[in-house]
This record gives structure tokens, sequence and C-alpha cells, in this order.
């Protein structure tokens, strides 16, 4: 079975100040049908940039998609004339932000807007994609869904309003779901609860999840395999599991060591020194360079993502904990 | 106890309904006691609507409280006179979660520091330069940041602009209302790294309000847990999270996920969400959610009650 999202080799750059810059480089990975793959990193890093330019949403003329493949459920996208592309977004892949209200009409009932997209892309009837609307909100288990269908996005609560989100973006059955921060406005209470219904539908449905977050929590808990993102570049990916137990670069080690813990205490944070260099003072070579304790003359040359020797399916952009790790 | 807040009440009324408006009542606050001493910071957590942010509000007394007591430094703060009452807020502070919402954005760093000098007759001219000066590189900023906006800084810089503001008056206690909640991980932890040395080498006392159990963690000793408007947990903030005694602390600590795969994903504990202040359900607030509730808990109010050496619990059936 083909993987339900592939990237490969994808670059995004973006106008800045008359000038094309890429704000990603290079990135590759699969997405396997019912998995959740976390992309975790800080802001800027490129995360958010990354799913727009997946779904084809990057803003004409600021911009663009430099290079790369994006195959979707066995179709290529990159490339594809606008028009092809939108079937395919509410085919195949769908997507839901930190904001629902944002994405949600303010002054269309939800019932009507779950089924505008069923009529659209299913050719369906009106009253089919309304009873198919329904079937919907009780999946993303909405209480009283029959009533609520005639409800106007404001009437929902915001973890409620995320489940509506949801329901829209799997209304089609697509194979892949962007989730680009979904819970972050969300109490903790509510954001378990919105996290578990995405993990019923990555496993019931075989739906393959990229689970874009900051929150390296919400990632140990809810994803298999991860790729940290620093500066546009994929720094390390791996299973969930050995990443935890292994961080292997530097950034994400930092990362880590930056973050206070809820499960035992934390006498010492170590913050990251100095900032993230904009866009136009990114180093050559490894992006994490002027942050990094470990820093060499290698790292001038821009580092290859490296398996480990004792697991391949763990990967580095580090030249130097490359060869600790061999 | 340098700060002292006790049995604070405060209830809004709002208008309410379309097309005819109702006038409904929030409880925001409903009995809450807490205490907060030099060198020290004390954890007030819960989800969105518990009264978090109001508590703090209300022991400003920038809200004014419908009834209970804030004695701060042995002195009364809710039946302050407005004399007073401004020699008292110099030494009380806040600072928000967004900053650049909390400054101006034409004035620049430097008066924005000089100004509270200025506004409480403690330093002018030269000598407010000069402190204002020695504050930011306190906070860590350069010098240079003096003639800037605040539009100029990064969102990391601008909490530090906003903490210089809240210590240029040299204040004995801060209320820090999410103050770390905006910001990227390393970045937090550059802030807290500064909130703890402020502590420590001022001996300020925090009310730290948040809703991120871990950085209350790692910055407060002790620990308040609120659900809609009434302190249900207090304690050592460790005691609290490791052993909780309230099903709601529980259920709180074990949605916040720490980073390690190894420990298993808790079940979710509670559907539902936070029911709203405006009709609080009768007895004990959380019993619609509460696995553990009996009659008694839809009948009574628990108390808040001691339960361990430190630690006060309101649950009929503490863990």
């Amino acid at each position: 079975m083909s993987a339900a999202l592939s990237v490969e080799g994808l670059t995004t750059s973006l106008r800045i100040d008359g000038v094309w810059r890429d704000a990603v480089r290079d990135v590759s990975f699969e997405l396997a049908r019912g998995e959740t793959l976390a992309l975790v990193g800080e802001s800027g890093c490129g995360k958010s940039l990354t799913a727009m330019t997946v779904m084809g949403l990057l803003p004409a003329g600021v911009g663009r998609l430099s290079a790369g493949r994006i195959v979707i459920d066995g179709v290529e996208t990159s490339g594809l004339a606008e028009a092809q592309l939108e079937k395919v977004r509410g085919d195949a892949i769908g997507m839901i932000f930190q904001e629902p209200m944002t994405s949600l009409n303010p002054v269309l009932t939800v019932g009507f807007q779950i089924a505008e997209s069923l009529i659209q892309h299913r050719g369906l009837s009106r009253r089919q994609a309304r009873e198919r609307a329904r079937e919907l909100m009780e999946l993303v288990r909405i209480p009283a869904a029959a009533q609520r269908l005639d409800s106007y996005p404001h009437q929902f609560s915001g973890g409620m309003r995320q489940r509506v989100m949801i329901a829209l973006a799997i209304a089609c059955e697509p194979k892949v779901l962007i989730a680009d921060e979904p819970t972050t406005a969300l109490d903790v209470t509510v954001q378990a609860q919105v996290l578990d219904l995405l993990g019923s539908l990555q496993r019931d449905k075989g739906l393959g999840v990229l689970l874009i977050t900051h929150n390296l929590g919400v990632v140990a808990t809810n994803a298999q395999r991860v790729m940290v993102m620093y500066g546009g570049d994929v720094v390390e990916s791996g299973e969930v599991g050995a990443f935890f137990a292994n961080p292997r670069h530097p950034y994400s080690r930092a990362l880590l060591a930056a973050m206070p813990r809820v499960d035992r205490p934390t006498a010492d944070l170590s913050p990251i020194p100095g900032q993230v260099p904009t866009l136009a003072d990114m180093p050559e070579g490894c992006r994490f360079q002027s942050r990094c304790p470990l820093r060499e003359e290698a790292c001038a040359r821009r580092p290859p993502l490296t398996p480990l020797r004792d697991d391949p399916r763990h990967l580095t952009r580090c030249v130097v904990t490359a060869r600790e790790a061999s | 106890m340098l700060l002292e807040v006790v049995d604070i009440a405060k209830t809004f009324v709002l208008k309410q309904g379309w097309p005819v408006p109702k006038l409904v009542e929030v409880r925001a606050l409903d009995g809450v006691s807490f205490g907060v001493d030099h060198a020290e910071a004390l954890g007030v957590v819960g989800e969105s609507g518990c009264g978090k942010s109001t508590a703090a509000r209300v022991a400003l007394r920038l809200i004014e409280a419908d009834r209970g007591r804030v004695t701060f430094d042995g002195r009364d703060v809710l039946g302050a006179r407005p004399a007073e009452l401004r020699a008292l807020r110099r030494r009380m502070q806040i600072v928000f979660q967004d900053p650049a919402s909390a400054l101006d954005p034409r004035q620049r760093v430097g008066a924005a520091l000089m100004e509270p000098l200025a506004v409480h007759g403690v330093a002018k001219g030269e000598e407010a330069r000069k402190r204002a000066l020695a504050i930011l590189d306190e906070v860590g900023l350069p010098k240079t940041a003096f003639d800037r906006f605040p539009h100029e800084f990064s969102g990391g810089q601008r909490q530090r602009i906003g903490i210089a503001r809240a210590l240029a008056l040299e204040p004995d206690v801060i209320f820090a209302d999410e103050p770390v909640s905006a910001l990227d991980v390393s970045v937090q932890a550059q802030i807290l790294k500064l909130l703890d040395d402020l502590k420590q080498r001022r001996r300020l006392a925090f009310v730290f309000v948040s809703h991120d159990l871990g950085v209350v963690r790692h910055f407060c000793e002790r620990t308040v847990v609120m659900y809609l408007g009434r302190i249900i947990e207090s304690g050592p903030t460790g005691e609290i999270f490791d052993a909780p005694k309230h099903p709601y602390t529980r259920v709180l600590r074990e949605a916040s996920p720490a980073p390690d795969p190894t420990v298993a994903k808790a079940k979710v504990a509670i559907e539902g969400e936070p029911p709203s202040p405006v009709a609080p359900p009768p007895g004990c607030h959380f019993h619609p959610r509460c696995p553990l509730a009996t009659d008694i808990c839809r009948r009574d109010a628990p108390a808040l009650r001691d339960i361990a050496p430190a630690r006060r619990v309101a649950c009929h059936h503490a863990l």
C-alpha cells in the first residue's frame, strides 16, 4: 500500500524585502496510513510552512515551492493547477488549525458548512449531505448532534468548535489529516479529549495524521514518529520511543533541557543561548551552529541527515552526534 | 505572611441574551484564601474561567471585591484610602501574558520605565534615567533598548520589558498572570531563569497564575488549584502533582502530558468541559464531571480541610 503522504526534497521559499529565501530546505518524509507523525519545533522553524506547502496554500507572490515532490494518496500534487488541487484538498487531505473560529464561517450553521463540502466533493443531495453531517458530528462526539446541526460556530465552546473543524476536515474521508497546533488554544482536559479523538480516527479510519505542535509532552503521548525542525531544516527524526530515550541532535537535547517538567522536579532549566537567526542571517551549513555547544569546523558545511548505525530509522543532521553514535 | 488574602468573593453581573437581554450573575470568586511570603512563589492553577486571574486582580484591587480581606505587610488593602492605596501599589506589581498589549506602542522603553518613577515621585531626570538603565541591565536587555519602541523587540524581550516595568518601583510582590504562556520553550526557559533569579536576589514574592503545570512545578514552592471560583486543593507543588488528593487535580495532572513516551497514556478521565460560572452546579462544583461523586457531593459544598501537613483539600472523598 502506498503511503498516505509522501514528500521528497520539499523546499519552500519566501520573498522577504524582494529577495527569495529558502524558509524550508529539502524536507523529505513519508506518512503511512494509520500513523501519527509529529512535526515539532519553535516559532518560525518552518513546521507550519511545510504544512501549507503540502496543502498548496502558499500565498502567491510571497511563497513558492522551489523544489520537491508532494504525493498525496498516490497523486502528485506539486505542479497541479489550482482547480485540480482544490479537488485533492477536499478529497484526499484535510487540515485543522489552532483557532477554529477563524476557519469557520460565522454566519452559516455548522451543519450547512459540513454538508456543503459533501455536496461539492461527493455530489450528495442536500438531504443526504445533512444526514451524513449528523453522522460526522456524532463521530467526533458532539453531544446532541442532530440538534446542534443548526447551531452557529459562536454557539460552541472552543473544544466543540475544534470537533466541528475535525468533522469538516474528515467529511470526505481523506487519507491525510494535517493538524496544526490543534489543541494549543484549549484547556488541558479538553486538549486530552481532542487528542484522544484524533487518535481514534487515526486507528479506526486508517488516517495518516501529521501533528504539528510545539508541545513535546503531546508528541510523547500521541505520535509514533517525530521530526524536529529548526531554521527550516529537519534536524532529527525517529521513532518516538528512541527519540525521547536518546535525542541525538544538540537542538533536540537543548529543547528538552529547556522544558520544565510536570512529572518531576526540574531544579535547573537550561535556556538555549541566543535566538533563532532571521532568514537573512541564517548561517550556511548547520543552521543551529551559532547556538550549539558542540560546534566544530565541519559544521560550516550543511550536514546530511544521517541514520544511526544501531537504529537506521533514527536520523540526525549533525556531524558531531552522528559520529558519537556510531 | 507578606500578603494574605482571606475569603474573597466576587460576583460579576452581566447582560446576556438577545433580543431581550437578561441580567446574569457570574460567580467568579467564591471564598478564596491564600498567602505568600518573601522569596516565595505561589502557583494558582486551573482552567479557563476558574477565577485565577480574577483572584490576582481582586488582591491588587484592580477589581473591587464583594467581601473578604487582603492584608499586605500588615496593612489592609481593600479598605485603603486612595493615597494609602497608591503607596501600597508601589510595592505590588503585575506582569501580564501579553506585554505587547500592556505597553504603549508609541512610548519608548526608557520612558515606559521612568513613568512610574515620576508618578510615584520616586525619581526624575538623570536619577530616573540611571535607574531605568540599571533595571534594563538587571532583566538582561542592552542599554540601547532605552531609546527603542516595544514593537522592535521579540516576544521574549518584550516580556523582559514588562518585567522591567514591574520592577521599576522595587515591589515586594509580583502578580504574574501567565507570564510565559505566549513564549517558545527556549525563550520561556530564559524568562523563568530571570524570574528565579529575581525571586532569590530581591527576595520577591510571586503570585504566579498559570495553566501550565510544568512551569508551575518548576517555579512555585506552593500551589493552589482552583475550579469554578473555589480553591479545591492546596499544598507544596511537588506533592500536589505527584499525589493529588482531589479528583480534579488528578484529572488536570493526567491531562498534562510529560515528554516521556514510556509512561502509559492516561485514559481521558472526564468528558465535557468546565461548566460555565454563570450557573455553577450545586454542592461540589466538580460533581457533574467527577468519577467519585455521590449524593453528598450534589448537596453539600465540601470545605477546604487539612488532610496532611501543609496540605488542604475540598472533597468529600479525598483520594
